[in-house]
């Protein structure tokens, strides 16, 4: 199969049912996506596959093939934060942060996809993604917030 | 400058922002995956073990059974002794299964192949023999003892203790009203992001990497199991992906991988599937069922009954601490001191019950809580006049209650009345009811309490200045998530006086972390963060000591400012980077002091509202919660925020959605999709505060701990707050739809 990983093009082979995350996490060795369940439940392995948001723990690699993925390990070149990232900090939005890539990942969607954002609207968007430590306020707020630098 | 008391930002979340953080299946270790077979009845005979298909796949390196592991398994999983007295108990051996299955889902084989793919298909690939045999799921059930989980105990009881204090008896009949009260909490699930892990790596000494909260704790069980010196193991813990509690155990599966590594002489590794996390924590599940007595005037006067506590079918390393906390907390921040509660803890053929977030803490807060908004319900009363008339004067503190626990400082009665007033108590409750009026089912609800934390015996800090006058800080908490290491940062940038940046703050690596316990029960900022002050004063004393050598002075002649090392008369001074230089230069050379600090227990407090909203289909949803807690000194206030956030959304969870449901085959019986953690949707906006006029703890740091209280009160609160919206009684966690609609 052939992708495109965060701008570089991979060439590799895989078995059938090897699924995208552990071929991005074993295969390519991109461990920022994260596995929390075995049910498209959690969104901690949230990637970006031709820009739309996929659950990464649910999709065969094959069918990425050809295709475009992002994942957190592309949003930030040199260590230096993108707005997200800068505002997931500034915002105390992550405690054990490992449903932060995920997190991340999901409002960078949220972010090129809608302009004018509400407090419910984010909620409503980010439902898919649990976290079990901040108690989603702070990550609400951090999400506004980047919508907001991202205007200015 | 100063640290201390702002909101300064986490130290290490670059990489965490960024995906660069290492839990342990991160981790790149040439290593063999470990898959398990488990058992699909409660309780059976293991007859046999069909390995030879399995065998036959590629890549499949070995499948070993429980008579192969436990030959390098020599000892059970014991309690936790630093907190558990073991002598009361009636332990039953726990290793790897060999012979029987006790609980549906138990491991019963383990196979180890090249790559998780063929782990799991090898695992599909096992057949087990198994005769199913009588089995008791119901706790009810097994306290009859028809049925017993471990034949050689001789009962289901594992622990029966009776917690007397002033004679309840006289004081019930003496009472002018009595009223029978049943509480409970169900089971469920502490569900960190992160499902458990490990690697164990075997080349004559051991090197476990391993998703835990307690490293030390780990080795030293390790060592005492497979009979290897501590000094030969090595636990190391990377980022932890969150643990409340379920991380503070030690697992069958752990340790056959552990094994396995040791019997092979090759790495091993295991990630739990999110399935399989599930079955290895279940938490909570107890009943209290008894009487209590008050006077007209709302003052409480006796609570008699008994706790029945479940253990699932063996003793987990912390479960123990359940049935001995819960019924001396009862009495809580109330003056109350005749009580006579009988604690037992029972065996079923169900999944082992380990502890989660405030454990025992939340239980005896619901049951206290409960009883006193009773009261307030059987005379018409308001709940905060039934809890002002209750609680403990400031003069009576410090306080002992009556089973001995002497509560350090606080003023609860200040504290209910201006939290009434911050949180805007009886407005929201007229808001409500207006509300009500046009027919939204909506309420408000409150409850107060008082926890226990910042648990001793000890904790260690090292305080270690380099030659280039940067520093190392190591600390024998273990913070996952938690942040505690950046406000453990801001205590020793204070103390030392230099810019945080210079500071780094390690842990969680028994080989560079001389001792330690980790971090469990709210303790590690007062334990930890105390250690660190008190190592940090000690270095700087040496460096005045260099100062004054490099200054040719007496150590009284100098005085330290900002970085800098001042002769008091002649105002000469030296920079902080100077001295640090020199010490690694001249006589008496090194800069490192360590501290082992002892400590005792703290108890912070505070009061809790949530405002609810049902709807027609019964499913409630708390719109809003708001805390004010007296948490001794706050350090970094958006930290302890984010502690009340998270311990209060999973209050929400516990209060209305999580049920850990066992069928009567005694299987887990939800997924991660249909057990309802909260998400985003759920979960409600928060305001919290802190009492400005702090009590102190006796710690260094002057502060109590915050970590569970949110979880500890929280469900009262809710379930408070459920019954002014829909006018049910309701004394059980979760509340359900049907419950709220019956």
């Amino acid at each position: 199969m052939k992708v495109k990983v965060n701008g570089v093009e991979y060439e590799d082979e895989v078995e059938p049912r090897t699924l995208l995350v552990d071929f991005l996490r074993d295969n390519l060795n991109l461990t920022g996506t994260k596995i929390g369940c075995d049910t498209t439940t959690c969104g901690a392995c949230t990637v970006l596959v031709n820009g739309r948001s996929v659950k990464s723990c649910t999709m065969l690699a094959i069918q990425a093939n050809g295709k475009e993925i992002l994942t957190i390990e592309g949003l930030s070149s040199d260590s230096k934060l993108n707005p997200i990232q800068q505002a997931f900090k500034d915002n105390f939005a992550l405690q054990c942060g490992y449903c932060t890539a995920g997190m991340i990942v999901q409002a960078h969607f949220i972010l090129s996809h809608e302009r004018d954002l509400s407090e419910e609207k984010v909620r409503d968007m980010i439902h898919g993604n649990i976290c079990r430590c901040t108690g989603y306020q702070n990550i609400v707020n951090a999400i506004l917030d980047a919508s907001r630098r991202m205007r200015a | 400058m100063s640290y201390a008391g702002k909101s300064i930002k986490r130290l290490y979340d670059d990489k965490f922002v960024t995906g660069r953080s290492t839990y342990v299946d991160d981790i790149k270790v040439n290593s063999l995956y470990a898959g398990f077979v488990r058992s699909n009845v409660p309780h059976g005979r293991i007859k046999k073990v069909n390995k030879e298909d399995a065998l036959k796949i590629r890549g499949v390196v070995a499948v070993l059974t429980g008579e192969e592991i436990n030959q390098l398994i020599k000892e059970g999983i014991g309690p936790w002794t630093t907190y558990v007295d073991p002598r009361p108990w009636k332990i039953p051996l726990w290793r790897f299964a060999q012979g029987e299955t006790k609980y549906n889902g138990e491991p019963i084989a383990m196979v180890l192949a090249q790559d998780k793919y063929t782990a799991r298909d090898a695992v599909e690939a096992v057949s087990v023999d198994l005769e199913p045999l009588d089995a008791v799921i119901d706790l009810q059930e097994a306290k009859k003892d028809k049925i017993l989980v471990h034949k050689e105990l001789g009962t289901n009881y594992g622990f029966v203790g009776n917690f007397n204090a002033g004679d309840a008896d006289k004081a019930l009949a003496s009472s002018d009203r009595r009223v029978e009260v049943e509480i409970s909490n169900e089971r469920l699930i502490p569900s960190p992001m992160e499902p458990r892990g490990i690697v164990s790596h075997y080349d004559g000494n051991l090197t476990i990497w391993y998703s835990t909260q307690i490293p030390h704790f780990a080795r030293a069980e390790f060592s005492r199991i497979f009979g290897i010196p501590e000094s030969k193991i090595r636990v190391i813990m990377p980022d932890v992906g969150g643990g409340f509690g379920s991380k503070a155990h030690i697992l069958p599966e752990e340790l056959a991988v552990i094994a396995a590594s040791i019997r092979l002489g090759r790495a091993v590794r295991w990630t739990a599937t999110r399935t399989e996390e599930m079955m290895a924590t279940n938490s909570r599940h107890n009943v209290f069922k008894g009487e209590i007595g008050f006077k007209s005037d709302g003052t409480l006067t006796a609570i008699k009954g008994t706790l029945d506590v479940e253990l699932g079918a063996y003793l987990t390393y912390t479960e123990g601490i359940q049935p001995t906390i819960i019924p001396p907390m009862i009495p809580g921040p109330y003056k109350v001191r005749d009580l006579m509660i009988k604690s037992q803890a029972i065996y079923t053929n169900t999944i082992p019950i380990t502890m989660y977030r405030g454990a025992s803490r939340p239980e005896a807060t619901f049951i206290i809580e409960r009883i006193m908004s009773t009261v307030a319900d059987e005379l018409k009363m308001d709940d905060v006049e039934v809890r002002m008339r209750n609680l403990i004067r400031e003069d009576q503190i410090p306080y002992t209650n009556p089973f001995g626990l002497k509560y350090d400082s606080g003023d609860y009665q200040t504290l209910l009345k201006e939290g009434v007033k911050v949180l805007e108590y009886h407005e929201m409750k007229r808001w409500a009811s207006q509300e009500r009026a046009k027919g939204r089912k909506v309420g408000v609800g409150l409850a107060y309490y008082l926890e226990i934390c910042g648990f001793g015996p000890y904790e260690f800090a090292e305080t270690r200045i380099n030659r280039d006058g940067s520093v190392i800080v190591s600390i024998g908490g273990t913070p996952h998530g938690q942040g505690t290491e950046t406000a453990i940062a801001q205590l020793v940038a204070d103390e030392l006086q230099i810019p945080i940046e210079r500071i780094k703050v390690t842990w969680g690596d028994s080989d560079t972390v001389p001792i330690g316990l980790g971090t469990y029960g709210s303790r590690t900022l007062a334990t930890a963060g105390s250690a660190a002050i008190s190592s940090s004063k000690q270095v700087l004393d040496k460096m005045r000591r260099v100062a004054a050598r490099v200054m040719n002075a007496d150590v009284e002649e100098i005085d330290y400012r900002n970085g800098e090392f001042i002769h008091k008369k002649e105002g000469r001074k030296v920079s902080w980077d100077v001295i640090a230089r020199e010490a690694y230069g001249g006589k008496e050379p090194g800069l490192s002091a360590s501290v082992v600090l002892e400590g005792d227990v703290t108890f912070p407090y505070g009061v809790h509202m949530a405002i609810v909203e049902v709807d027609d289909y019964g499913i409630a949803r708390v719109i809003e919660y708001r805390a004010y807690d007296d948490i001794g000194r706050v350090i970094n206030p958006a930290l302890a925020e984010g502690q009340i956030h998270g311990g209060g959304t999973q209050a929400v969870g516990q209060a209305l959605y999580e049920l850990a449901t066992i069928n009567e085959n005694g299987q887990l019986a939800v997924t991660y999709a249909d057990y309802y953690v909260p998400t985003a949707v759920e979960a409600p906006k928060f305001k919290s505060y802190f009492a400005e006029k702090y009590h102190p703890s006796a710690y260094l740091t002057k502060s109590k701990g915050v970590g569970e209280a949110a979880l500890i009160v929280g469900p009262a609160a809710i379930i408070r707050a459920l019954e002014d919206a829909t006018g049910k009684k309701l004394n059980k966690t979760p509340a359900l739809p049907e419950d709220i609609l019956q």
